[in-house]
């Protein structure tokens, strides 16, 4: 456990250093939780029906905002790595007493606690702002999924960052995938309601996985034996992305 | 008197291959003992093969064929188990940049198992040793190259770890900080600790090693003390004359003896040649044509018996 912790440490030492990054973490989803959502929300009129159930667009939001934090999380995170490969400290962190599994367990500690923070805000705002209503019973589950969303991106995306060399490649990779993978989803529609070749790779997204589980547990909305599908095939996504990106992290040196 | 190899080298080839390219054999079998407490140079020129001898001994490469043990463990099979019983500058300049360098020692202190305790107390003493107390709480990103470079070497001495490797790690340095450096590195060795090390300069390998090994092309051309370095291949002699006037034709007049190397400073004339008659025969020559004002013969430098070991390889294999 110390290895891990030592790398919490100095993700925290790092981070403190930039308070913009971490202002940008924290503002991005909630203004897509403001501006977008407010303004879907009155475009669509006051509410949509989904699974037999009337909910508005900020509720039904809500989840999709929650995974977009994860995955912009993931995507710092990982993009670390290149600054750190710049710099030649990655190399040096490699001879540290640690496994290389610990050093991303430590990082993914570290990003979880932020996704946290970012989370709880954005679920008090939509509480307070939106009069969005959360189950607080799920809170905990809540936090757990948001941490584990955000490590399967992570490991995911590191694997895309120890293949990349450069960071340029890397930027233009995650921003255009992004786009596909955010709009190729249930992030910001329920996707019953998209066309037939749009759905099949929504239902493949390991995004619309995550969000619908994400949207489960604020709203309640969802079938609950696919939630349990779309649970277990994330987590499946997580472990694979881990095994892969231990034995990437090696072959990057 | 037994002595205990802290790292043993056995076979150890290293071939990089890339889609559409041809293999890179960067070491072809190379073998090599490293004793406990030994300060230890990998020598060569660029392209040599050092690095990727370091890289494999600190795990970062994995080896394609032979064995590394550090420590009594293999660095293909317990990694790990090496890790913790290494430090290493691997890479020119690795800092935390964003952090300063008071944080730059608290992190690599954690990594290492320290208390922040004992990182205080160890960081007092190596801020000492290396003149770093005024650049505490500089960030590593305002540090000139060779601040960073002096930052990430003594890191290394925050730990007590039995084996260091040192990837050049005085270049960049000014002359103060290259001696505080060398000195540092021969105080930790006299503690017991084995410091690997690579270096373009042959001068500091000859002050700092007790033994070395010269690699050219992935493959050992030489190794051991550096007395027995030296000696290696001819037995070259290097002949120090100062002339009264410069001789128009002195080069010509030098160049009779076939020399392994010459350079002139003003109206001295630095010449390596063969072997000790040869040397004893040109002072002598200089003497009766009335040429000379001052000279010295020494036994040729470990730079002299480098350039001459590389050059008959080069030679042979040509």
């Amino acid at each position: 456990m110390k290895p891990v912790l030592a790398v919490v440490y100095r993700e925290y030492l790092i981070r403190r250093t930039s308070l913009t990054w971490m202002f940008f973490d924290v503002m991005v989803p909630l203004l897509y939780l403001l501006l977008f959502g407010v303004a879907f929300d009155r475009a669509l009129g006051t509410s949509f029906v989904i699974n037999g159930m009337t909910i508005r667009y900020n509720d039904f939001f809500l989840g999709g905002v929650l995974s977009m934090t994860c995955f912009g999380n993931a995507v710092n995170q990982s993009y670390g790595f290149f600054i750190d490969r710049d710099n030649g400290i990655f190399y040096e962190h490699l001879t540290y007493p640690l496994t290389r599994g610990q050093l991303l367990l430590g990082k993914i500690l570290f990003q979880g606690l932020m996704t946290i923070a970012q989370a709880s805000m954005t679920l008090l705002v939509a509480v307070i702002v939106l009069n969005v209503h959360i189950q607080l019973i799920m809170l905990p589950i809540i936090f757990l999924a948001a941490v584990l969303g955000t490590a399967g991106w992570f490991f995911g995306l590191s694997n895309v960052a120890f293949l990349i060399r450069r960071n340029d490649t890397f930027n233009m990779a995650i921003n255009a995938s992004y786009f596909v993978l955010m709009f190729s989803s249930s992030l910001f529609y329920p996707i019953d309601q998209i066309p037939m070749w749009l759905r099949i790779p929504a239902l493949l997204n390991p995004l619309t996985w995550h969000a619908d589980v994400m949207r489960y547990l604020t709203i309640g909305i969802g079938n609950g034996s696919e939630i349990i599908v779309q649970c277990l095939l994330f987590i499946g996504f997580l472990f694979l992305s881990f095994k892969v990106a231990v034995r990437t992290i090696q072959r990057s040196t | 008197m037994a002595t205990t190899n802290i790292i043993e080298v056995q076979n150890l080839s290293k071939i990089f291959t890339r889609r559409k390219h041809s293999p890179v054999h960067a070491l072809n079998c190379i073998s090599f003992k490293v004793e406990k407490g030994q300060i230890f140079g990998l020598l060569g020129p660029n392209g040599a093969g050092k690095s990727t001898t370091i890289k494999i001994l600190t795990t970062l490469l994995p080896p394609t064929s032979g064995t590394a043990r550090v420590c009594g463990y293999e660095v293909l099979s317990q990694g790990n188990d090496v890790r913790k019983h290494i430090c290493a500058v691997v890479q020119e300049n690795a800092l935390e940049i964003y952090l300063s360098v008071r944080n730059n020692f608290r992190t690599f202190g954690r990594f290492h198992g320290l208390s922040s305790k004992e990182i205080e107390r160890r960081m007092d003493r190596v801020c000492e040793l290396f003149g770093l107390h005024e650049y505490l709480n500089e960030s590593g990103i305002d540090l000139s190259g060779g601040m960073k470079r002096r930052v990430q070497v003594a890191k290394m001495f925050l730990v007590d770890k039995p084996v260091v490797f040192l990837d050049e790690a005085t270049t960049g340095m000014d002359t103060f900080n290259k001696r505080t450096t060398i000195e540092a590195i021969r105080e930790e060795s006299h503690k017991g600790r084995t410091i690997l090390l690579t270096t373009h300069l042959l001068d500091e390998a000859e002050s700092l090693c007790d033994a070395v090994v010269i690699i050219n092309h992935g493959s050992i051309l030489a190794q051991g003390g550096i007395e027995e370095i030296k000696s290696m291949g001819l037995q070259l002699y290097t002949v120090s004359l100062t002339v009264a006037s410069e001789p128009a034709a002195m080069l010509q007049w030098i160049d009779q003896w076939k020399p392994v190397s010459v350079t002139r400073a003003q109206n001295t004339f630095t010449i390596t040649l063969q072997s000790e008659v040869q040397a004893l025969e040109m002072v002598n020559a200089a003497r009766q044509a009335k040429i000379l004002h001052q000279f010295e013969i020494t036994r040729a430098s470990l730079e002299d018996a480098f350039i001459e070991l590389i050059d008959k390889k080069a030679g042979s294999t040509a």
